[in-house]
């Protein structure tokens, strides 16, 4: 390695910036088009961390993705005002996602409520349309509905348990490049 | 939802028929017709599998798309 070389990249970590303790950031940087690297890098490493968990705990993987979302679920829904109606847990839900996820509650046309009430069942369709998770599992050709989006249907079932004080479960209909169809059943 | 399907391209192979959810196609005399398009959801996995790409939904929302690499998208726009 060349002493010219190193100097180099000693340069390229300096700069004049005057950078005092009490300096909040506002925003992050750089801007989001050189950010591309950075979140490609983020999605291959969620991904092998993924196939890994699969190749080593099997099916088992499922129940440890889905537990530690549940787990932040519950915590971070904590903070938010707990109420019994289910649609409002879902609108203050989809606060909660806002950035990473974005949903909708759907229902097919001959249905009259989006409460539905088929076979002894009580559930809701939802529609994710944005969800990192999809992003991350086709950037690294991952089949969908496996761990990664375990944790998300933890993470979602963990919120509206600790909003609502009821007992739910998601189960994923059906998966596509657009959007999944999932069923929130409540119990 | 305004689905289309191009009628010279469809094979009848009925691929969109099985695949979606809402049952949102049906084969007639061997070509999809979206007899109900407002079941759909926007998933576009009937896209993904139609080996003729004889679809086309209108009024959709176009999920964020994170993963697609825009170095290599601006090479194939420049090469195709
Ligand atoms: S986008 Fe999904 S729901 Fe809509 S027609 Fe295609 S497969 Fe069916
Ligand atoms: S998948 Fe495509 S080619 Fe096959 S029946 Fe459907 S529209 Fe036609």
């Amino acid at each position: 390695m060349s002493a010219g070389y190193i100097d180099e990249l000693h340069d390229s970590f300096r700069s004049d910036l005057v950078y005092r303790s009490e300096d909040i950031p506002l925003e992050c940087s750089p801007k989001p088009k050189e950010m591309e690297q950075t979140l490609h890098g983020v999605m291959k490493l969620n991904g092998l961390v993924i196939r890994s968990l699969e190749e080593i705990a099997g099916r088992g993987a499922n129940a440890v993705t889905y537990r530690a979302g549940k787990k932040f679920g519950h915590e971070v829904a904590k903070y938010f005002q707990k109420r019994e109606d289910v649609e409002g847990a879902l609108h203050e839900l989809s606060d909660l996602l806002r950035g990473q996820y974005s949903f909708e509650v759907w229902k097919p046309e001959d249905k009259e409520t989006f409460i539905i009430e088929e076979n002894g069942e009580t559930f809701i369709y939802l529609v994710f349309h944005d969800c990192i998770v999809r992003q991350t599992l086709r950037r690294n050709g991952l089949e969908q509905g496996g761990p990664l989006c375990q944790t998300l249907f933890g993470y979602v079932v963990g919120a509206i348990e600790e909003i609502t004080g009821r007992k739910a479960k998601l189960e994923i209909v059906h998966t596509g490049p657009n959007a999944c169809l999932k069923k929130l059943v409540l119990k | 939802m305004d689905i289309r399907v191009d009628t010279d391209a469809c094979v009848g192979c009925g691929l969109c028929v099985k695949d979606c959810p809402m049952h949102v196609y049906e084969l007639q005399n061997n070509v999809s017709v979206p007899v109900r398009p407002n079941n759909c959801m926007g998933c576009l996995s009937c896209h993904e599998i139609c080996p003729a790409q004889a679809l086309e939904h209108r009024g959709i929302y176009a999920a964020r798309r994170h993963y697609i690499d825009i170095k290599v998208c601006e090479m194939l726009k420049k090469v195709i």
